[in-house]
């Protein structure tokens, strides 16, 4: 599904942020991302997303070299990736509802489907009742949960997702895990960058191990 | 929760037609949605909405009212051309059915479409009214003044009509051919100077406007860059972040035309009465030119598209400054 080949990424050609960067994601795979913060993740993840594109080697996803995807194809790779992030990235002015309608939105679905999807994504992360709210009226668990019905309600292959449990309290992180595990189980390959080792011990998947941009460790699901 | 494969970006083989067609459905539908959600988000803030669409107003107001009073100078310019007729003065021993003859004479040569032949006791006559003068006339031991023909000529250009004056003063008993062209020409130049003026103002405001709006449209992208930066990260299109502003920037752009139509109309109104006033001092009458359907249709149709370009301007440099981190 993902194939890093010797990647390397540099930052106004000084700052090395990935050096040599070479693994390999199989489909349905469930894998954790972890390393300081400033190790790389972030970087790694952009790469995923095509917000950067390598400095050497090459990023595959399904197959296909997406640093050499054109800028007007960029847009249509980025809808069959679904992103979690730290910060929610939530539009504050819209409710719920429009919230993870958004990307639906965005392809021209019919509203008619668009509200069925939206309601079966609410739906999963348990927040069906709270679709006509804000998201202010919403606790941070519950905010990071909008964010997670919107990465998942295009049905992507692929989910990403940067410290999806950074502000969160131990039980928390572990439900919000619980949901991505839930999403892997029916298929979907699942990528998730987080520091919190504890909660990844406990949770027995693949955890590629980051320190200073450079692959330290690829352990194997135990 | 379906396995799905990722797909070659853009397009796939299947139901190609059902799928233009669909695309085609979410496009329109994204283009109503943004129309009049960008319609909502003016009216929201009347006031600043109104201030932009005041600024671009104003700046549409002189360059369209000069426009006009060209527009109605070339009428006049037309008429005045048309009415351009040379004169004739008879030698002053033609008497007064000798200047019948030479009045049919000159009806009869080439070139010309009408004669009126004015004897010496009608321009007298003509004279004495249109001076007020009759006292001081009445002194005069004779009449001064010679008879005269007005010929119309059929070419009204100045060079014809300057070659038709050298041939009609060769036809005994016509002393002298008067032909007063300078004054028309000179009005000529000066209505197309006003044109030249009125385009390189046409011009400046017009780049005025595109930069009230893009102005306008930079603040608005500004206020939404969070909003532009998730949608863009979802996978939204160049196109999709753009047209919310592009329809606020059309319906900046006509509102400013509706309200210069508007400014246009009432000033006119209220110059209409000293202006016909000041025409009938002169024994003339003028009215002010008005805007027409047609006017007017180009009046909104021009400012709503300088405010499309303008939004589409401010954009297309601001959203290459937003990127996602």
């Amino acid at each position: 599904m993902i194939a890093f080949e010797h990647v390397g990424k540099r930052y106004g050609g000084r700052y090395e942020a990935l050096a040599n960067i070479d693994f390999r994601i199989r489909r349905g795979e469930m894998v954790f991302l972890t390393g300081h913060s400033g190790a790389g993740k972030s970087s790694l993840l952009r790469l995923i997303m095509r917000l950067e594109r390598p400095s050497r080697g090459r990023v595959l996803v399904a197959g296909h070299d997406i640093g050499r995807l054109h800028v007007s194809q960029v847009p249509f790779y980025r809808r069959q990736i679904g992103v979690v992030f730290q910060d929610h990235q939530l539009l504050f002015d819209r409710s719920i509802y429009a919230n993870v309608a958004l990307p639906l939105e965005i392809q021209g679905v019919e509203p008619r489907e668009a509200a069925r999807r939206v309601r079966a994504a609410l739906d999963k992360v348990g927040l069906l009742h709270r679709e006509k709210a804000l998201p202010i009226e919403l606790s941070g668990g519950e905010q990071q949960r909008v964010g997670i019905a919107r990465a998942v309600v295009n049905k992507p292959a692929l989910l990403l997702a940067d410290e999806p449990t950074g502000n969160l309290d131990p039980q928390l992180s572990a439900d919000i895990m619980q949901l991505f595990e839930d999403f892997n189980r029916i298929g979907t390959t699942v990528m998730v960058a987080s520091h919190d080792l504890a909660l990844i011990a406990r949770l027995h998947h693949r955890v590629l191990r980051l320190r200073e941009g450079r692959l330290v460790a690829d352990e194997e699901a135990a | 929760m379906s396995r799905q494969e990722v797909r070659e970006p853009k397009r796939g083989a299947r139901s190609h037609r059902t799928r233009t067609s669909s695309r085609l459905r979410a496009w329109t539908r994204h283009h109503r949605a943004m129309c009049l959600d960008s319609a909502r988000r003016l009216i929201r803030y009347p006031v600043g909405s109104l201030l932009t669409m005041l600024a671009i107003a104003i700046a549409l107001v002189l360059p369209a009212a000069l426009w006009l009073t060209l527009d109605s100078a070339r009428l006049l310019d037309a008429e005045l051309e048309e009415s351009a007729t040379l004169t004739a003065y008879l030698a002053s021993d033609v008497d007064e059915s000798q200047a019948v003859r030479v009045n049919e004479a000159l009806q009869t040569q080439d070139g010309v479409v009408a004669t009126r032949l004015i004897t010496a006791a009608e321009g007298m006559a003509e004279f004495q009214q249109a001076l007020g003068l009759t006292d001081a006339l009445n002194r005069l031991d004779g009449n001064p003044l010679p008879a005269s023909v007005v010929i119309t000529p059929r070419d009204t250009a100045p060079e014809a009509v300057r070659a038709l004056a050298g041939e009609l003063e060769s036809i005994t008993g016509v002393e002298d051919v008067r032909l007063d062209l300078a004054w028309l020409e000179r009005l000529r130049r000066l209505s197309e100077l006003g044109q030249r003026l009125a385009l390189a103002l046409g011009a400046l405001f017009g780049l005025g406007v595109l930069l009230i709006v893009g102005n306008t449209v930079r603040l608005a992208v500004e206020s939404r860059r969070q909003e532009i930066e998730v949608v863009t990260l979802i996978g939204a299109t160049h196109a999709f972040v753009r047209r919310p502003f592009l329809y606020s920037g059309a319906w900046y752009g006509l509102g400013g035309g509706l309200l210069a139509w508007a400014l246009l109309t009432l000033g006119g109104e209220w110059l209409a009465i000293p202006v016909a006033a000041l025409a009938e001092s002169y024994g003339a009458h003028y009215d002010l030119p008005r805007l027409d359907a047609l006017g007017s249709a180009v009046l909104l149709f021009s400012s709503t598209l300088l405010g499309l370009l303008g939004a589409w301007i401010a954009v297309g440099r601001h959203l290459a400054e937003i990127r996602p981190h």
